[in-house]
Formats: C-alpha cells, structure tokens, sequence
C-alpha cells in the first residue's frame, strides 16, 4: 500500500532521479567525449574535478553540518602523494596511486574532524580555516612533492590520452556518487544527516556521534583526496597555488549555495567551478569576476533560506508529485482487530525477577542547585508508569540521567537487572533503554517512513512499519516529515522510538502539540503498548487526563524529591501532590 | 630574545586591533566576521593607491579609513537587512562570502603584485631599558591598548555605549523601547572597518603581502579574538601582542621560522579545545 521508495533511507533522494542522472552522465560523458575539441575536453575534465571536491564539502557541511573550510587542504595532501608516488621510475598502476593519494587525505580528515567532536558552527569553521592557513603554509615552504625539486606528474598510458582520462574522471564522480548513494541507505547518510539536527536524539537512536562525526571528516576528505590526485593527474605540475584557502572558500559557498549534498548539487557546483570563468571570458569579462558572482549567489541563497539550489529544486518536485497525487494526509484508520494480533510482543525481553527499570538513590547537582536529590523509582515489567510534577521538578534531568546525556550523578540506574552508570548514551540506547525529547528531534530531509527505519536501527519490513504507523495514527511512510505539523511529528518520533523494540521506552511530554481528543487517543495507544510489544513505558506529562489513561503507577517528583507514588488514582487524589500543584503549603 | 620579541610588537599590536574589532562585532552584533581583515586591507589599498596618484599620505590615509567604514557599514547594511533573524553559523557564512566578494574585487581592483608601502615613521626607533624599539611598534601596541580602554570606557560609561549593550543584549526589546537599532548597527560596522584599515596599515610596510596574505591575517586576529574568548576586549588585546611577540621570537630560531604563521593556529585550536572541553553535546535536546 505504501510506495516502493520507502524501502531506502536515501533521505529525500529518490532513486529514480538519481538514476537518470547516473545515465544521463554515463551517455552524456561517453557521447560528448568523442565530439569534444581538446580545450572543451580539458574543461569538461575539470568539471569533473570540480563535482567531485564539491561534493565531499556537500558532504560534510551540508548533509553532516559540520562547517569545513578546508576541503582543498584534503585535496592537496592527496595531490601531494600523487605527485611523490609519481617520482621517478613510477609503475604502480594509475588509479591505484589516485586511491593511496584519497586515502592520504583521510589522516587529516579525522585530524580535523576530533576538534569537531567539541567544536561546532562557528569555532569550528575557524578551526578549519586556520588548518587550511596551516596547511597552505606547509605545502608553500615544503613544496610540490619534495623542496626545489618539481616533477610534473605523467599518468602512464592509457590515462595519458585526454579522452580516456576525461572518461576516468567521470568515472570516478559516477563511482563515488554511487558509493555515497549506497551509505545513504545504509543507515551512514541518514546518520550524517541526524548529526546535523540533533546530536543528542542521534545519541538516542543508538548511533555512536563521535564515530558519525570523524566518519563524515574522514570520508569527506578521502573524496577531497581523489579528486586532489585527480588534479595532480589532469595539470601535471601543482602547485601550493592551486589549493590556497580561498579556493576551499570558494568550494564551501559553492556548496552551500548549489546544495551540494545532493549529487545534482554536487554536478552544478562542479559545472560552475569549470566552466563559469571560461563562460565570462567567452563573454569578454575577466574570468575572476566568478568568485564574486559566486559569493553573491551565495548570500541570495542564504537570504532566501530555503537550502541551495539542489534543495530547493527536489522541494519544488516534491511539491508537484504531491499535488498530482493528491495523497491521503494521514494514515488508514485504526483496525483493532487487524493489529491486535500482527503485534504480540515476542517476548525477547526477559521477564526475570528484576523490575525493567530500577532506579537507586539518583542525586544530580547543576552547580550547587541540586536537580534529582535522592530519586527512586521501580518500573515494573509490562506497566507504564508516569513520572509527573510542576515545572522544574527534575523530570528531564531525570530522563537525561537515564538516557546518559548527563556526564555525572550519584545513585544507580540499572535496566533489567544490568547497570547502565558505565554506558554512553548510545550504548544504553542499544541496551533497550530509549527515549523521546520534549522538542521534538525527528529529522525533517526524511520521510516518515525512512525516519521509523533509522530510528529502529533494525531490518523493519513494510507490513511491520504501516502497522507501527497506524498503531499511533501517523501518516503514510512516504510523507516528508517535512511537511507535518510539531504534534505529528512527535507521534512518529514515539513510534520511532518503538520500533528499535526497546525494552523500556521513556516519552518526554510525546503528548505536547496534540488536540485534545488526539492526546486521549494516544494515551490509550501508549497504555497498549506493554501488551503489543512487552515494552515498559516511562511518561512524562501535564495532562492529567493523559496520565489517567495511559498509566497504571505514578511517581510525583517535587523540587527534584519523590513525594508520592504508587497507583495512578490513588496518587493523584492524595493531599500532598494536589498541593504540589497548587502550590499551597501542607505539612507532611 | 626579549629583542626578538620586540620585533613583533607590530603584528603584535597589528592583531590586537584586528581582533578588538572582531571581538566589538561579534559581541555587539552576533556576527563573527570572517572578511574583518579583508575589508581593512581594502580600506589600506585604496589609500596606497590614493597615495601613489600623488595625494599626500596624510590624506590618503583618512580617505582608506573612510572607505573601509563605508564597506564595513555596507556589510552590516547586508547583515541586518536580510540575516537579523539567522544564526550566528548562517552569519558567518556570509562573511565567508563577503570575503570572497573582497578578494575578488580586490584581485581586480588592485591586482595580486606586493606594493611599496610608505611607512609612516620611516623606520625611526628609540632604546628602552637596553632594547631598540620603533617608532612603528610603539605606536601600533599603544594605539591597540588605547582603543581597547576607549571601547572599554565607552561601552560602560556612555549612554551610546548602554544603548548598545540594550540592542546586543536584547535587540528586539531595545527596538521596542526606540532605540534607532539599524543606524547604531551600521555605526559599529563601520567603526569596526575603519581600526581593522588602521591595523592593515601600520602592518602593511612591515609585510611584502600582497591583497590576499593581508586579507589572510583574519587567522591570527581570529586568534587574539579567541584569547578573548570572543567578549573580552582586554584579553584581545593581550592575545594579540602576545601572538605577536611569539611570531617574533619564532622568527629568531631558524627551524621554527618558516612556520611561524601555523602558531596563531595552534593557539586556536589550543583555546577553543580548552574551553570547549565540556560541550559534548550539541544545543539541540
């Protein structure tokens, strides 16, 4: 009932598209080649080059966020080894000195990339300015490869010929696009892209970040590396000149501006890069005044603020499909009968003896504001319990702590039996303890769809997603997340949560954006869930009415202590909680 | 040694005030501005070239100073027309732009050959407790130290500098409350071109950089900024001669001298590491 695309986490990327481009680039390229005059030959070549650099900045800047200005610092580090591999007697293969020269690169891409674990937008974008800085200094003082001694690089037959170095260019930006297209849909892309939305909800999903983070830097720089041995090839003599730091600006407005996570971003910046100097001195203009025509195209962009021209375009498609379709807005109405027995759990997490989360003596302090003083909590096996209380009670900060987002606290937190204290967060997340965030962290490049599988981090068949997504009452898989409102969004972030089949799943406040009788509805879905999926449920909410329907215990915190728990009605009615909320002073 | 590290009181006093106007920009206006060195070197070519057309220096030079306001004010005219609501990343990014939009037009403009600079105190210089130190050096690190107490005073003391905490602190309330927001952002714009053509000027005779390499000096301003962790004036300052003053005693050891200009780079990274230890996580939660 859903489309075919949702079978692949290629986020917006829809296969289709990218074939025909992959084809309309393999007839393109072997067509034109033989009707090209040298000099266009040359160009084209160059263009090539140019696709390929950009689309390693698209990589790191736009899919994993990550500000980089140093893209031909990787560039010439891969040129460089090209260039010394190619000393003298040379007869290693050609294209094998191309990969040496793109996995040289790849140091320096996870030299930069560790600053970027601490470092983000700003202070690291000077990081990588000052390494490209850095680095343009090395190669100008050291030189091309060795000092006061320059050799031309000399590709050995058959990739001295033009126009089969011209199809190995092209080649390669084929290769490496469907190499990248391939990490999109194993999880890797989808990871990149989640980095740069949430670091924390990455965390959640159990994804490691820092290994997201130098994974983008070191393949980022690996693809900057080929196509630096691809210049050093084409040129013969490089020169420090050809990788100055202006050109890494130039790479990254480029990128910023076309879009360049997208391949056919990648393909209009590489065309720019080449052909847009020759055009304006075709036109009688100094082939210079691209630069300027290229930063200004990047401050348009950004003034318009809807993403490069590749976004923009795939967003404008989009739309169009949509209309032509005219989709359902949401999913099929709930069949009870039918799901009911689709979902017995499958009872793959043990029902020992020890609660699903057991919480000991939980003390966290902010500075000398103590935020959880002492907290206990039992959450028995197959229950959902709620954890309610004003504002500022320490809810979340009880959350993070369970979740690992907090770096210390006293006390223990142990999940089925086992101690969490000593994991990471995304390590507790693939023990089954997961979460959902009071913001709402969902990823909106992606459909609902492609969101649930990167979440469940698991093979998700499609009978078993669309009945996950009626379960909440999300809309069809192929949905941009995009294009839904805060409410919805939350619902498939929980059924995201969910389909990682945690074996104890905390929703922060999931109810929050909702109507009224949407929030009811949910409720019920949540109090279901122990029997669907034999998850245990932790919920934070202020509604009331929520909290009646979905729990069966309660935990009332208050200025960071428990002041009551037990079950629901009988906790919500007692004294003490009721003045909790009312603020009115009640000796105990 | 200690002479050595004389000689780089004026790079030293040179990168102070790059970086007192990177620090006012980004704590007043949220911009951290990547073109800063660019349009100062602007501002200095046009009064070179001003000067060798035959106008005396003395004119010359207000003439760049103005005209590195000017561009300075038309950034911020860009800036607050179009990114007042944007983050601080999609702010530097167009400063990123903004630079290449300099470069370019100064690569056309003044093409990419070192000029002979004029050094105003022609090489003049005076003994101190046993050391030689220009005149040039003298007047860059006072001139730094004398901005920064100014900016300093201003900011406390003067009800334009209280209208300007208001608007970096609370823009949209300080607009409520009728405080002219987009001329005052246009005056710190300005401001900031015109001492970032005054360090571009006192640095230039001491550089054979052409347009580009002192457009490139944004990397140890950048660095005497973070020393300020991007709010201190003071600290600016102080980073920047210091930065100054190791680049000239890297100078005096053989081995080190090639690479002096990767220190400003190290001590970035140093600084940023150091105080960015703690941030494992992003904003976003």
């Amino acid at each position: 009932m859903r489309g075919a695309s949702t079978r692949i986490y290629s986020w917006g990327a829809n296969l289709p598209m990218f074939r025909v481009l992959a084809f309309g680039i393999a007839i393109g390229v072997t067509g034109a080649a033989f009707l090209l005059p040298s000099y266009w030959l040359f160009l084209a070549t160059s263009a090539a080059i140019g696709v390929i650099v950009a689309r390693s900045a698209g990589l790191v800047t736009g899919q994993a966020g990550m500000i980089s200005l140093c893209q031909l610092s990787f560039a010439a580090a891969g040129a460089w080894v090209v260039a010394w591999l190619s000393l003298g007697e040379a007869t290693m293969p050609f294209p094998i000195r191309i990969l040496i020269g793109g996995l040289a690169a790849v140091p320096f891409g996870v030299l930069v990339g560790l600053p970027a674990l601490r470092l983000r937008g700003v202070n690291l974008a000077i990081i990588t300015l000052g390494f490209a800085a850095a680095a343009d200094l090395y190669f100008q003082v050291q030189g091309f490869p060795k000092n006061s001694f320059t050799a031309a690089v000399v590709p050995p037959p058959p990739f001295d010929s033009d126009l089969v170095y011209f199809e190995f260019c092209w080649g390669m930006v084929v290769i490496i696009s469907l190499l990248l297209g391939w990490a999109d849909r194993a999880r890797m892309g989808a990871a990149w892209l989640a980095v740069r939305h949430s670091e924390r909800a990455t965390a959640a999903m159990g994804m490691n970040v820092p290994l997201v983070k130098l994974t983008a830097f070191a393949t980022s720089a690996f693809i900057a590396g080929l196509s630096g041995g691809l210049l050093a090839g084409q040129v013969g003599l490089v020169t420090p000149q050809n990788f100055a730091p202006l050109g890494s600006l130039v790479v990254f407005a480029l990128a910023v501006m076309m879009g360049a996570q997208h391949v056919e971003g990648a393909l209009l910046a590489g065309l720019l890069i080449a052909l847009f100097p020759e055009l304006l001195r075709k036109l009688g203009l100094p082939p210079d005044v691209a630069d300027l025509l290229f930063a200004i195209g990047t401050i348009d962009v950004l003034r318009r603020g809807r993403g490069g021209v590749a976004t923009q375009i795939r967003e404008a498609l989009r739309i169009r499909r949509a209309k032509r379709l005219a989709a359902p807005a949401s999913g099929a109405r709930i069949d009870e009968h039918r799901i009911a027995p689709a979902l017995v759990h499958t009872g793959q997490h043990q029902h020992g003896s020890s609660p699903a989360l057991d919480i000991r003596g939980l003390t966290v302090r902010f500075g000398e504001v103590i935020a959880l003083d002492g907290v206990g909590l039992r959450l028995e096996h197959a229950t959902v319990g709620a954890l309610i209380g004003p504002n500022g009670a320490g809810k979340t900060t009880l959350v993070d702590a369970v979740t690992g987002f907090l770096h210390g606290y006293e006390g223990y937190i142990l999940a089925a039996g086992v101690s969490l204290d000593q994991l990471p967060a995304h390590r507790r997340a693939r023990a089954g303890v997961r979460r959902t965030f009071q913001q709402g962290r969902t990823i909106p490049d992606l459909n609902v769809g492609q969101y649930v599988r990167l979440a469940a981090g698991r093979t998700l068949g499609d009978s078993e997603l669309s009945l996950l997504l009626d379960f909440f009452d999300c809309p069809a898989s192929a949905q941009p997340i995009a294009s839904l409102d805060v409410g919805t969004r939350r619902l498939v972030e929980v059924a995201g949560a969910l389909a990682a089949r945690p074996a104890v799943l905390l929703l922060d406040e999931p109810a929050a954006g909702l109507a009224e009788t949407a929030s009811i509805r949910l409720a019920n879905r949540i109090a279901e869930i122990p029997h669907h999926y034999g998850c245990s449920v932790l919920l934070i909410e202020h509604d009331m009415g929520h909290v009646v329907a979905a729990s069966s215990e309660v935990t009332v915190l208050d200025f960071g202590r428990v002041i009551a728990n037990g079950p629901t009605r009988d906790v919500l009615e007692h004294p003490v909680v009721i003045a909790a909320y009312l603020g009115e002073e009640v000796s105990a | 040694m200690i002479q050595a590290a004389i000689s780089g009181f004026v790079s030293g006093g040179a990168y102070a005030t790059l970086g007192l106007s990177i620090v006012l920009v980004y704590r007043m206006m949220g911009v951290l501005n990547f073109a800063q060195a660019a349009i100062g070197a602007f501002g200095a070519y046009v009064a070179f070239v001003l000067f060798e057309g035959g106008m005396p220096y003395t004119l010359a030079v207000p003439l760049g100073i103005a005209a590195a306001a000017a561009i300075g004010a038309l950034l911020g005219l860009v800036m607050s027309t179009w990114f007042s609501e944007a983050g601080a990343e999609v702010c530097s990014t167009v400063s990123v732009a903004a630079l290449i939009t300099l470069l370019a037009a100064g690569f056309r403009i003044f093409g990419d050959s070192p000029r002979s600079v004029p050094d105003f105190f022609s090489g003049a210089s005076f003994m101190l407790f046993g050391v030689v130190i220009t005149a040039t050096g003298a007047v860059a690190i006072g001139g730094a130290v004398i901005l920064a107490f100014a900016i300093g005073l201003l900011l406390r003391r003067t009800r334009i500098g209280i209208l300007l905490r208001a608007l970096s602190e609370r823009p949209t309330t300080a607009e409520l409350l009728g405080i002219r927001a987009r001329r005052l952002t246009l005056i710190v714009w300005a401001f900031a071109g015109a001492v970032s053509a005054l360090a571009i000027l006192i640095i230039a005779p001491t550089r054979t950089s052409a347009f580009l390499g002192l457009s490139m000096l944004i990397v140890p301003a950048l660095a005497a900024a973070l020393i300020g962790l991007l709010r201190s004036l003071e600290a600016a300052v102080l980073g920047g001669l210091g930065m100054g003053m190791l680049e000239g005693v890297a100078t005096s050891i053989p081995d080190l001298a090639p690479y002096r200009q990767v220190l400003p780079f190290l001590v970035i990274a140093t600084m940023l590491l150091w105080t960015e230890r703690a941030e494992v996580w992003d904003a976003r939660r």
